[in-house]
């Protein structure tokens, strides 16, 4: 039997759909170097648009069975890559944190809910699966990023920027590494906006997939500053179970509606707990509350972490918990999630920016 | 989005393919910010005002705010306004 044409290769890889952008794999572009040897044996790239990608391994067996089924095949080779696609068609590359691919805010509107904690996990997630990750701490009064990295440093300086602070494998800034010891910052809101923009535009973040950035609690001016000066990929909002989370928590994913910022999706924070002497799981916050919120509000629930001492005992000591403990239950709920925001996050490479024409 | 600056006129191409048209006069007098609207409880410029000189009224260039507004700097150098799609589109309504 005579080895198949390469187009039959990519008819039946076609029928493979990507689930979150709804199209075929072949016409999104993500099957590459495909080669077939006159004895039928098919090789091929499978350049998936993130490497946190949650279909990763279905997408493989989904090929490697389209592709053996077709008669003439005698072997099949499918190398998995990923190479994160920049959010949005633009027709010139942005002036601002021009080498930034995806730009994901994490924010809640009530204090205290784990946004950080969050963000730096979803960042450490992130690397983990292999992209470039940034973490940038927008929270100019209350930075919480230095102690959960363990990054208590100085940036240095280099042609009048700033360096940002390689930690885990990431790169970091925050007001609490410019600024740090125990002095606090008194600005006043314009303030703020300022120092945001100062940590986008003085601090040479160079070429990453994704930008992580923990934003402060609030509707106000950290949020619009940051909403003003870049287009957002999309955000993701944090909150507790209970009432008087998600209530605030909506009304920051109504803020960024607003700003038309994609949201991502709810993330439930604190969702249960594990009592390690009698093994019962008990829901000190309620439990549930952002899932309903987000079912409410049309928008997708990204998934619960659970309340764990070592979650919180890794932030103190400096290592996000899904390096220091990668099996445990938060470390898996935070990989979970990481997947399914670079998933929602891929969708948005495939959105076009309005083009302005000035003549 | 298209500003021709000869004639004074921006137009915009919604999603759906349907069509906005704006002269700069009317974009002018529609600027939303602060200084022109008033704040707590006081008139603004525009409430006060009859007249704007020529130079108030044409544009000089237009960016994009974000990716929900958009900031149209005027030739006087009056650039405080940030128009969001939702306020453009609801004054060609």
């Amino acid at each position: 039997m005579s080895a198949p044409s390469s187009q039959q290769i990519l008819d039946a890889l076609g029928r493979i759909k990507d689930p979150d952008l709804g199209r075929d794999v072949v016409s999104l572009g993500m099957i590459k170097e495909l080669d077939v040897s006159p004895q039928g044996k098919v090789s091929f790239t499978f350049e998936l648009t993130t490497p946190a990608c949650p279909v990763r391994d279905r997408f493989k067996s989904q090929a490697e069975d389209a592709v053996g089924e077709i008669p003439g095949v005698t072997g099949v080779e499918v190398r998995m890559t990923a190479n994160v696609r920049p959010a949005f068609m633009r027709p010139k590359p942005s002036e601002i944190l021009p080498g930034v691919k995806q730009t994901i805010a994490v924010a809640s509107g009530k204090g205290g809910v784990g946004k950080s904690t969050v963000a730096v996990n979803l960042a450490a997630a992130l690397r983990q699966s292999g992209a470039s990750v940034g973490l940038l701490d927008a929270d100019i009064y209350g930075p919480s990023v230095p102690v959960m990295t363990g990054s208590r440093t100085v940036p240095q300086q280099s042609n009048g920027r700033l360096l940002p602070i390689d930690a885990h494998g990431m790169k970091l800034m925050s007001f609490g590494h410019i600024n740090p010891g125990s002095e606090p910052t008194i600005y006043r809101g314009p303030m703020v906006g300022k120092a945001i923009e100062a940590m986008m535009i003085q601090v040479d973040w160079g070429r990453l997939d994704y930008l992580v950035i923990d934003l402060p609690p609030g509707t106000g001016d950290a949020s619009l500053t940051l909403a003003q000066a870049v287009p957002l990929t999309g955000v993701a909002i944090v909150c507790t179970p209970q009432d008087v989370a998600t209530d605030i928590a909506v009304k920051a994913l109504q803020m960024f509606r607003k700003l038309n910022v994609t949201p991502l999706g709810l993330i439930e924070n604190m969702s249960w707990y594990v009592c390690p002497s009698c093994g019962h799981r008990h829901e000190i916050f309620s439990h549930g509350g952002a899932e309903s919120a987000a079912k409410r509000l049309g928008v997708p629930f990204l998934g619960a972490i659970p309340l764990e001492e070592g979650i919180r005992e890794d932030a103190d000591t400096g290592t996000p918990v899904v390096i220091s403990r990668p099996e445990s239950a938060g470390a898996k709920a935070f990989v979970e999630i990481a997947s399914q925001v670079a998933a929602r996050t891929s969708i948005q490479s495939f959105r076009q920016l309005p083009v302005i024409n000035v003549h | 989005m298209d500003v021709d600056r000869e004639r004074q006129v921006m137009e915009i191409t919604w999603e759906g393919g349907s069509r906005s048209s704006y002269t700069a006069e009317q974009l002018r007098w529609a600027c939303p910010c602060a200084e022109c609207r008033g704040e707590a409880g006081m008139p603004g410029r525009l409430a006060r005002l009859q007249t704007l000189s020529p130079a108030e009224m044409r544009i000089q260039d237009v960016t994009l705010v974000g990716q929900y507004a958009l900031q149209i700097a005027f030739e006087s150098g009056h650039a405080t306004g940030i128009y969001t799609f939702s306020l453009l589109r609801h004054l060609v309504q």
